[in-house]
Protein backbone atom coordinates (compact mmCIF):
# COMPACT_ATOMS: atom_id res chain seq x y z
CA UNK A 1 0.00 0.00 0.00
CA UNK A 2 2.80 2.33 0.85
CA UNK A 3 4.46 1.59 -2.44
CA UNK A 4 1.26 2.41 -4.28
CA UNK A 5 0.97 5.77 -2.61
CA UNK A 6 4.56 6.43 -3.36
CA UNK A 7 3.99 5.87 -7.07
CA UNK A 8 0.83 7.92 -6.95
CA UNK A 9 2.62 10.71 -5.20
CA UNK A 10 5.33 10.77 -7.79
CA UNK A 11 2.75 10.91 -10.57
CA UNK A 12 1.17 13.87 -8.82
CA UNK A 13 4.46 15.66 -8.63
CA UNK A 14 5.33 14.79 -12.18
CA UNK A 15 2.05 16.26 -13.37
CA UNK A 16 3.34 19.69 -12.53
CA UNK A 17 6.20 19.27 -14.96
CA UNK A 18 5.65 19.40 -18.69
CA UNK A 19 5.95 15.62 -18.91
CA UNK A 20 2.57 14.42 -17.75
CA UNK A 21 0.14 16.76 -19.35
CA UNK A 22 -2.26 13.86 -19.43
CA UNK A 23 -3.56 14.45 -15.94
CA UNK A 24 -4.47 18.03 -16.66
CA UNK A 25 -5.94 17.14 -20.02
CA UNK A 26 -8.03 14.35 -18.54
CA UNK A 27 -9.04 16.58 -15.67
CA UNK A 28 -10.41 19.21 -17.98
CA UNK A 29 -12.09 16.62 -20.13
CA UNK A 30 -13.82 14.62 -17.45
CA UNK A 31 -14.08 17.20 -14.72
CA UNK A 32 -12.74 14.69 -12.21
CA UNK A 33 -10.85 15.30 -9.02
CA UNK A 34 -7.09 15.32 -9.06
CA UNK A 35 -6.60 12.06 -7.17
CA UNK A 36 -9.07 10.14 -9.32
CA UNK A 37 -7.29 11.41 -12.39
CA UNK A 38 -3.94 10.19 -11.19
CA UNK A 39 -5.41 6.78 -10.57
CA UNK A 40 -7.01 6.70 -14.00
CA UNK A 41 -3.76 7.74 -15.61
CA UNK A 42 -1.89 4.97 -13.86
CA UNK A 43 -4.52 2.42 -14.87
CA UNK A 44 -4.39 3.60 -18.48
CA UNK A 45 -0.62 3.31 -18.53
CA UNK A 46 -0.66 -0.16 -16.96
CA UNK A 47 -3.29 -1.29 -19.44
CA UNK A 48 -1.30 0.17 -22.30
CA UNK A 49 1.74 -1.78 -21.14
CA UNK A 50 -0.26 -4.98 -21.17
CA UNK A 51 -1.67 -4.31 -24.63
CA UNK A 52 1.78 -3.56 -25.99
CA UNK A 53 3.04 -6.73 -24.35
CA UNK A 54 0.46 -8.84 -26.15
CA UNK A 55 1.78 -7.39 -29.40
CA UNK A 56 5.31 -8.29 -28.30
CA UNK A 57 4.35 -11.90 -27.91
CA UNK A 58 1.98 -12.00 -30.86
CA UNK A 59 4.18 -10.26 -33.38
CA UNK A 60 7.71 -10.69 -32.07
CA UNK A 61 8.30 -6.96 -31.99
CA UNK A 62 9.30 -4.52 -29.31
CA UNK A 63 5.88 -3.06 -28.70
CA UNK A 64 7.08 0.46 -29.35
CA UNK A 65 4.91 0.50 -32.42
CA UNK A 66 1.84 0.69 -30.19
CA UNK A 67 3.43 2.51 -27.27
CA UNK A 68 4.64 5.51 -29.23
CA UNK A 69 1.33 6.51 -30.86
CA UNK A 70 -0.66 5.92 -27.68
CA UNK A 71 1.78 7.93 -25.60
CA UNK A 72 1.53 10.76 -28.11
CA UNK A 73 -2.22 10.84 -28.67
CA UNK A 74 -3.66 9.47 -25.45
CA UNK A 75 -1.07 10.54 -22.88
CA UNK A 76 -0.38 13.76 -24.82
CA UNK A 77 3.35 13.36 -24.75
CA UNK A 78 5.65 15.00 -27.21
CA UNK A 79 6.74 12.72 -30.08
CA UNK A 80 10.40 12.82 -29.09
CA UNK A 81 9.63 12.07 -25.44
CA UNK A 82 7.36 9.19 -26.41
CA UNK A 83 10.15 7.71 -28.51
CA UNK A 84 12.74 8.14 -25.80
CA UNK A 85 10.42 6.48 -23.27
CA UNK A 86 9.74 3.65 -25.67
CA UNK A 87 13.48 3.10 -25.99
CA UNK A 88 13.79 3.12 -22.20
CA UNK A 89 11.34 0.23 -21.95
CA UNK A 90 13.19 -1.67 -24.64
CA UNK A 91 16.41 -1.51 -22.65
CA UNK A 92 15.01 -4.31 -20.53
CA UNK A 93 14.51 -7.74 -22.04
CA UNK A 94 10.73 -7.38 -21.97
CA UNK A 95 10.39 -10.02 -24.67
CA UNK A 96 12.12 -12.70 -22.62
CA UNK A 97 8.90 -14.35 -21.46
CA UNK A 98 7.58 -14.36 -25.01
CA UNK A 99 10.88 -15.67 -26.36
CA UNK A 100 10.65 -18.67 -24.05
CA UNK A 101 7.36 -19.66 -25.63
CA UNK A 102 8.76 -19.34 -29.15
CA UNK A 103 11.82 -21.29 -28.08
CA UNK A 104 9.69 -24.21 -26.91
CA UNK A 105 8.17 -24.38 -30.37
CA UNK A 106 11.59 -24.28 -32.03
CA UNK A 107 10.74 -21.06 -33.84
CA UNK A 108 14.00 -19.24 -33.18
CA UNK A 109 17.06 -18.74 -35.39
CA UNK A 110 19.73 -17.81 -32.88
CA UNK A 111 22.46 -17.04 -35.40
CA UNK A 112 20.30 -14.62 -37.36
CA UNK A 113 19.00 -13.15 -34.12
CA UNK A 114 22.49 -12.33 -32.85
CA UNK A 115 23.43 -10.74 -36.16
CA UNK A 116 20.30 -8.66 -36.05
CA UNK A 117 21.05 -7.52 -32.52
CA UNK A 118 24.51 -6.28 -33.54
CA UNK A 119 23.18 -4.51 -36.61
CA UNK A 120 20.36 -2.87 -34.72
CA UNK A 121 22.65 -1.62 -31.99
CA UNK A 122 24.72 0.31 -34.51
CA UNK A 123 21.81 1.32 -36.68
CA UNK A 124 19.73 2.65 -33.80
CA UNK A 125 22.55 4.96 -32.82
CA UNK A 126 22.66 6.40 -36.32
CA UNK A 127 18.89 6.71 -36.41
CA UNK A 128 18.75 8.68 -33.20
CA UNK A 129 21.28 11.15 -34.62
CA UNK A 130 18.93 11.71 -37.55
CA UNK A 131 15.71 11.92 -35.51
CA UNK A 132 16.71 14.23 -32.68
CA UNK A 133 17.11 17.37 -34.80
CA UNK A 134 13.89 16.65 -36.74
CA UNK A 135 10.66 18.53 -36.16
CA UNK A 136 8.07 16.50 -34.31
CA UNK A 137 5.34 16.67 -36.94
CA UNK A 138 7.53 15.20 -39.62
CA UNK A 139 8.93 12.65 -37.24
CA UNK A 140 5.40 11.43 -36.54
CA UNK A 141 4.63 11.27 -40.22
CA UNK A 142 7.80 9.36 -40.98
CA UNK A 143 6.95 6.91 -38.23
CA UNK A 144 3.56 6.25 -39.77
CA UNK A 145 4.93 5.88 -43.29
CA UNK A 146 7.53 3.34 -42.23
CA UNK A 147 4.86 1.24 -40.63
CA UNK A 148 2.50 1.43 -43.58
CA UNK A 149 5.29 0.51 -45.98
CA UNK A 150 6.19 -2.53 -43.92
CA UNK A 151 2.54 -3.52 -43.74
CA UNK A 152 1.98 -3.28 -47.47
CA UNK A 153 5.07 -5.36 -48.21
CA UNK A 154 3.95 -8.03 -45.83
CA UNK A 155 0.39 -8.09 -47.07
CA UNK A 156 1.61 -8.60 -50.62
CA UNK A 157 3.56 -11.56 -49.36
CA UNK A 158 0.41 -13.16 -48.00
CA UNK A 159 -1.28 -12.72 -51.36
CA UNK A 160 1.68 -14.33 -53.04
CA UNK A 161 1.28 -17.34 -50.78
CA UNK A 162 -2.44 -17.63 -51.16
CA UNK A 163 -2.02 -17.83 -54.95
CA UNK A 164 1.58 -18.92 -55.63
CA UNK A 165 3.20 -17.08 -58.50
CA UNK A 166 5.97 -18.48 -60.67
CA UNK A 167 7.94 -15.22 -60.68
CA UNK A 168 10.47 -14.10 -58.07
CA UNK A 169 9.86 -11.58 -55.30
CA UNK A 170 10.53 -8.64 -57.58
CA UNK A 171 7.23 -8.58 -59.36
CA UNK A 172 6.15 -5.19 -60.74
CA UNK A 173 2.92 -5.13 -58.74
CA UNK A 174 4.84 -5.41 -55.49
CA UNK B 1 17.84 -17.53 -50.05
CA UNK B 2 21.57 -16.87 -50.18
CA UNK B 3 23.83 -19.25 -48.32
CA UNK B 4 26.29 -19.03 -45.45
CA UNK B 5 28.43 -15.91 -45.19
CA UNK B 6 26.49 -13.99 -47.80
CA UNK B 7 23.27 -14.62 -45.95
CA UNK B 8 24.87 -13.57 -42.66
CA UNK B 9 26.15 -10.36 -44.21
CA UNK B 10 22.74 -9.69 -45.68
CA UNK B 11 21.05 -10.20 -42.34
CA UNK B 12 23.55 -7.90 -40.64
CA UNK B 13 22.96 -5.21 -43.24
CA UNK B 14 19.21 -5.58 -42.92
CA UNK B 15 19.50 -5.29 -39.16
CA UNK B 16 21.54 -2.09 -39.45
CA UNK B 17 18.80 -0.65 -41.62
CA UNK B 18 16.19 -1.70 -39.08
CA UNK B 19 18.33 -0.15 -36.38
CA UNK B 20 18.38 3.19 -38.14
CA UNK B 21 14.60 3.18 -38.28
CA UNK B 22 14.48 2.00 -34.70
CA UNK B 23 16.57 4.91 -33.49
CA UNK B 24 14.60 7.34 -35.59
CA UNK B 25 11.15 6.36 -34.46
CA UNK B 26 11.93 5.01 -31.02
CA UNK B 27 10.67 1.49 -31.52
CA UNK B 28 12.34 -1.88 -31.19
CA UNK B 29 13.01 -2.34 -34.86
CA UNK B 30 11.30 -5.70 -34.84
CA UNK B 31 8.46 -4.11 -36.69
CA UNK B 32 10.64 -3.86 -39.78
CA UNK B 33 12.90 -6.78 -38.98
CA UNK B 34 10.06 -9.29 -39.03
CA UNK B 35 8.75 -8.38 -42.49
CA UNK B 36 12.27 -8.15 -43.91
CA UNK B 37 13.29 -11.56 -42.56
CA UNK B 38 10.16 -12.96 -44.15
CA UNK B 39 10.50 -11.17 -47.47
CA UNK B 40 14.25 -11.32 -48.10
CA UNK B 41 15.44 -14.33 -46.17
CA UNK B 42 12.37 -16.52 -46.60
CA UNK B 43 11.74 -17.06 -42.90
CA UNK B 44 8.39 -18.47 -41.83
CA UNK B 45 6.27 -15.92 -39.99
CA UNK B 46 6.58 -17.62 -36.60
CA UNK B 47 10.31 -18.12 -37.01
CA UNK B 48 10.86 -14.51 -38.04
CA UNK B 49 9.02 -13.35 -34.93
CA UNK B 50 10.92 -15.64 -32.60
CA UNK B 51 14.21 -14.51 -34.12
CA UNK B 52 13.22 -10.88 -33.81
CA UNK B 53 12.63 -11.46 -30.10
CA UNK B 54 16.22 -12.71 -29.74
CA UNK B 55 17.44 -9.50 -31.31
CA UNK B 56 15.39 -7.55 -28.76
CA UNK B 57 16.88 -9.28 -25.72
CA UNK B 58 20.14 -7.31 -25.56
CA UNK B 59 19.52 -3.59 -25.11
CA UNK B 60 20.06 -2.81 -28.77
CA UNK B 61 18.53 0.61 -28.38
CA UNK B 62 20.93 1.67 -25.65
CA UNK B 63 23.03 4.04 -27.74
CA UNK B 64 19.93 5.61 -29.24
CA UNK B 65 18.34 5.78 -25.80
CA UNK B 66 21.32 7.65 -24.36
CA UNK B 67 21.03 10.23 -27.10
CA UNK B 68 17.34 10.77 -26.28
CA UNK B 69 18.04 10.88 -22.56
CA UNK B 70 20.75 13.48 -23.05
CA UNK B 71 18.25 15.69 -24.85
CA UNK B 72 15.74 15.20 -22.01
CA UNK B 73 13.29 13.22 -24.10
CA UNK B 74 12.51 10.44 -21.63
CA UNK B 75 9.55 10.07 -19.27
CA UNK B 76 10.97 7.74 -16.64
CA UNK B 77 7.78 7.33 -14.66
CA UNK B 78 5.63 6.29 -17.59
CA UNK B 79 8.37 3.92 -18.67
CA UNK B 80 8.51 2.25 -15.27
CA UNK B 81 4.74 1.79 -15.21
CA UNK B 82 4.71 0.26 -18.68
CA UNK B 83 7.37 -2.36 -18.16
CA UNK B 84 5.43 -4.98 -16.09
CA UNK B 85 2.51 -4.91 -18.48
CA UNK B 86 4.72 -5.33 -21.51
CA UNK B 87 6.45 -8.30 -19.94
CA UNK B 88 3.28 -10.13 -18.89
CA UNK B 89 1.49 -9.26 -22.09
CA UNK B 90 4.42 -10.71 -24.02
CA UNK B 91 3.91 -14.12 -22.48
CA UNK B 92 0.18 -13.95 -23.11
CA UNK B 93 0.70 -13.00 -26.74
CA UNK B 94 3.21 -15.77 -27.27
CA UNK B 95 0.67 -18.30 -26.01
CA UNK B 96 -1.94 -16.94 -28.38
CA UNK B 97 0.41 -17.03 -31.32
CA UNK B 98 0.75 -20.80 -31.32
CA UNK B 99 -2.94 -21.09 -32.03
CA UNK B 100 -2.73 -19.03 -35.22
CA UNK B 101 -1.62 -20.42 -38.55
CA UNK B 102 1.31 -18.63 -40.26
CA UNK B 103 -0.60 -17.10 -43.17
CA UNK B 104 -3.29 -15.65 -40.97
CA UNK B 105 -0.63 -14.46 -38.51
CA UNK B 106 1.11 -12.58 -41.29
CA UNK B 107 -2.13 -10.90 -42.29
CA UNK B 108 -2.88 -9.90 -38.72
CA UNK B 109 0.64 -8.49 -38.43
CA UNK B 110 0.26 -6.49 -41.63
CA UNK B 111 -3.18 -5.20 -40.70
CA UNK B 112 -2.07 -4.02 -37.26
CA UNK B 113 1.00 -2.36 -38.76
CA UNK B 114 -0.97 -0.58 -41.42
CA UNK B 115 -3.65 0.64 -39.04
CA UNK B 116 -1.14 2.02 -36.57
CA UNK B 117 0.98 3.54 -39.32
CA UNK B 118 -1.96 5.21 -41.02
CA UNK B 119 -3.13 6.58 -37.69
CA UNK B 120 0.26 8.14 -37.04
CA UNK B 121 0.84 9.59 -40.48
CA UNK B 122 -2.65 10.99 -40.97
CA UNK B 123 -2.75 12.52 -37.52
CA UNK B 124 0.69 14.07 -37.92
CA UNK B 125 0.09 15.79 -41.20
CA UNK B 126 -3.55 16.81 -40.81
CA UNK B 127 -3.27 18.54 -37.43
Amino acid sequence: VFRYFHIRGSVASASHTREDKVSQAALRFLGLKDGVCMLLTILVILGLGLAAGVLVGLMGIGGGILLVPVMVYVLKMEQHTAQGTSLLILLLPVGLGALREYWKQGQVDVRAGVLCAVGMLLGAFGGSLVALPMGQRHLQGVFGCFMMAAAILLWNKTRGQAAPQPSEAENPHG
Amino acid sequence: MAEGKLRDAGILLTAILCGVVSGMVGIGGGVLLVPLLVLIFAFGQHRAQGTSLIALIPPTGILAFLMYARSGYVSWLTGALLIPGVFLGGILGAHLVNKIEPLRLRRIFAAILFALGAWQAVAAWTH
